[in-house]
């Protein structure tokens, strides 16, 4: 079996040879540079200039060597950057001497400190004080479907589909809508404008929402019919509840993923894919968003936050498994990989195949990225156990 | 009294202009403007904290009560300051060294001042030392820190024995909060209290602050 026919089978709610299995296949489901590179030696494989996939999270691309190695189903295909972004800044040490910084394509500032960063956090929101439509208007969205976004999309994607004969996962050219919106406003404001100024938080939601389905349009016709999973996001949740009501969430946030996510599977029909898979990624406790996520054509759900309240994998597996595909939940990333031992990643990984694999609709990663904290015998612990467990028989 | 009541609901609604004009004219009424903080902002921070902490709000609306309840504060300072109002207590808050995110730590900051106490916002990244030196010029009975990172969490403990070192662990309480800090990881580094949630960690405050 392929890897490809692997993920086909997870995505159908049936049981393959074994769960599949993505290490790097997103940028949710991937490993921070330095416990990369601590696994790459870990393992014997050669020291290279490690690149990175993701450049705020500090994310390794994983490379071939590794891939084959861990038998890895899952693979990423990402746009490059937009050529020309007259907001985006080259990374500098700031005055202080204390971060480095940046302002990426949307006019976002970014730092990391310059002594033991781990990776890079918003500071700077380019619409903190607009109020009014005429200050959402001067601010200036690079084209979601420049051209410069897709050099080697198509050929990255038949490669792995026709090579390779693994799955990829179609990325995103920016977070999530109402991300992006809370983003560029700064948390508060955005928070506050979808209660006490709606006419905005709509207007900016609109024009995120624009920007995302050029982009989606020119890259689903980019790779055309072999496109399976397609990536987006929207954090709504905290570990103990959610960022807000569910209520909320139907007025200001829902009809903005309902009609991108119709738009993306449809444009994929359209291009001749015989199916589609919208992979959704959404930390913290997210289980009374399942109906929605559910109604706006969401068929994946990640990281599974396993660890969140309301989220053991056994509810979730009874409640929604019939609806999602869990992609990732397979460890608990914040307490059990960093700092348990190997013993006790082993337990962690029986346990949640157990709960999450029967009858498919499974596919295995940790929940959200690895840390750079995850010693590598731990990473192995972690893999090893579901060579052994994940095992359809 | 019917106005402070309807001040209130409003700032329970997060209506901060409307906040404004009753908060206004309760002070022109003559009322004391110790009552009007009491009554018409604390109270409603006390029900919206709890609100919160029940998931009967979230985020949100907890966030324009806040900015409600600052813009009827504003115009009360001044006259608390004359008056020689003392804050409830003084706390000092920030991420620890190495973490940047604050958002969590903005509500606590929120709901340390929804329940009448004064805060001094380190910001993020805040050094152990620094949290010790602003303490100690400030005179706050409390330290606040925050971490969401598994990675920075264990920069507490660097606070705790910064305090330690400098004398003041007798007088200053130190509480700890973020998504990856537990009950079990405030003990193991000595702190005094850890909370789940934004609205725990201000009535422990004000535990601390009044004993």
């Amino acid at each position: 079996m392929t890897s490809y026919e692997r993920v086909l089978k997870a995505l159908r709610h049936q049981e393959a040879d074994r769960v599949p299995f993505d290490l790097g296949g997103s940028v949710l489901t991937g490993i921070n540079v330095h416990a990369y590179k601590a696994l790459r030696k870990f393992l014997g494989l050669p020291e290279t200039p490690v690149s990175l996939m993701d450049y705020t999270q500090q994310l390794a691309r994983v490379e071939d060597d590794v891939i084959n190695y861990l038998k890895v189903d899952v693979r990423g295909v990402d746009p490059a950057p937009v050529a020309e972004a007259p907001l985006r800044t080259e990374t500098k040490l700031s005055r202080d001497g204390r971060y480095n910084e940046f302002y990426d394509e949307i006019g976002i500032g970014w730092r990391m400190p310059a002594a033991g960063g781990h990776y890079f956090d918003m500071f700077s929101h380019p619409l903190k004080d607009a109020e009014e439509l005429e200050a959402l208007d001067a601010w200036h969205l690079p084209a979601g479907d420049d051209p410069s976004r897709f050099p080697t999309m198509k050929q990255r994607a038949d490669r792995y589909v026709n090579d390779e004969k693994r799955a990829y996962i179609l990325g995103r050219h920016a977070a999530g809508i109402w991300e992006l919106a809370l983003w560029t406003s700064g948390f508060e404001k955005h928070f506050m404008d979808m209660v006490a100024n709606k006419e905005f938080s709509h207007a900016l939601m609109r024009k995120i929402t624009d920007n995302k389905l050029e982009y989606w349009q020119k890259a689903l016709d980019t790779v055309g019919s072999n496109v399976l999973i397609v990536s987006e996001a929207d954090d709504l949740a905290t570990q103990n509840s959610q960022l807000c009501s569910v209520e909320l969430y139907r007025e200001m946030v829902s009809p903005y993923h309902k009609e991108l996510f119709t738009f993306i599977k449809q444009r994929a029909r359209h291009n001749g894919a015989p199916e589609v898979y919208i992979f959704y990624h959404t930390c913290g406790s997210m289980l009374p968003f399942a109906d929605d996520l559910h109604r706006e054509g969401v068929d994946i759900l990640n990281p599974v936050q396993v660890s969140a309240k309301d989220m053991d994998s056994k509810r979730l597996k009874k409640e929604l498994g019939d609806r999602f595909t869990f992609w990732g939940g397979g460890v608990d990333t914040q307490s059990v990989l960093p700092r348990g031992t190997p013993r006790q990643v082993r337990e962690e990984v029986k346990r949640r195949i157990d709960d999450f694999a029967p009858g498919g609709g499974f596919v295995f990663a940790a929940v959200h990225n690895v840390q750079s904290d995850v010693p590598p015998e731990n990473y192995m612990a972690m893999w090893e156990a579901l060579q052994e467990f994940g095992v359809y028989r | 009294m019917e106005l402070l009541n309807e001040i209130s609901a409003l700032v329970q609604k997060g209506k901060a202009k409307d906040v404004k004009v009753l908060v206004q004219q309760a002070i022109d009424q003559g009322v004391p403007a110790e009552q009007i903080l009491e009554e018409g902002m604390l109270s409603a921070m006390g029900i919206v904290g709890e609100k919160f902490q029940k998931n009967e709000i979230f985020v949100p609306e907890m966030l324009v009560a806040a900015r409600a309840m600052n813009a009827g504060v504003e115009l009360l300072k001044p006259l608390l300051i004359s008056s020689d109002v003392k804050a409830k207590g003084r706390v000092c808050i920030g991420t620890v060294q190495g973490d940047l995110h604050d958002i969590g730590k903005n509500l606590v900051r929120m709901m340390l001042e929804g329940k009448g106490l004064e805060v001094v916002d380190l910001g993020t990244d805040v050094a152990p030392a620094t949290f010790v030196e602003k303490a100690i010029e400030h005179d706050c009975q409390v330290i606040c820190c925050s971490a969401l990172l598994t990675t920075t969490m264990g920069v507490m403990r660097d606070v705790v024995k910064a305090a330690e070192e400098a004398g003041i662990r007798n007088k200053v309480k130190i509480m700890v909060g973020g998504a990856p800090v537990t009950d079990a990881f405030c003990k193991q580094i000595g702190a005094d209290a850890y909370t789940p949630d934004a609205a725990s960690a201000a009535d422990v405050a004000v535990s601390f602050c009044q004993a």
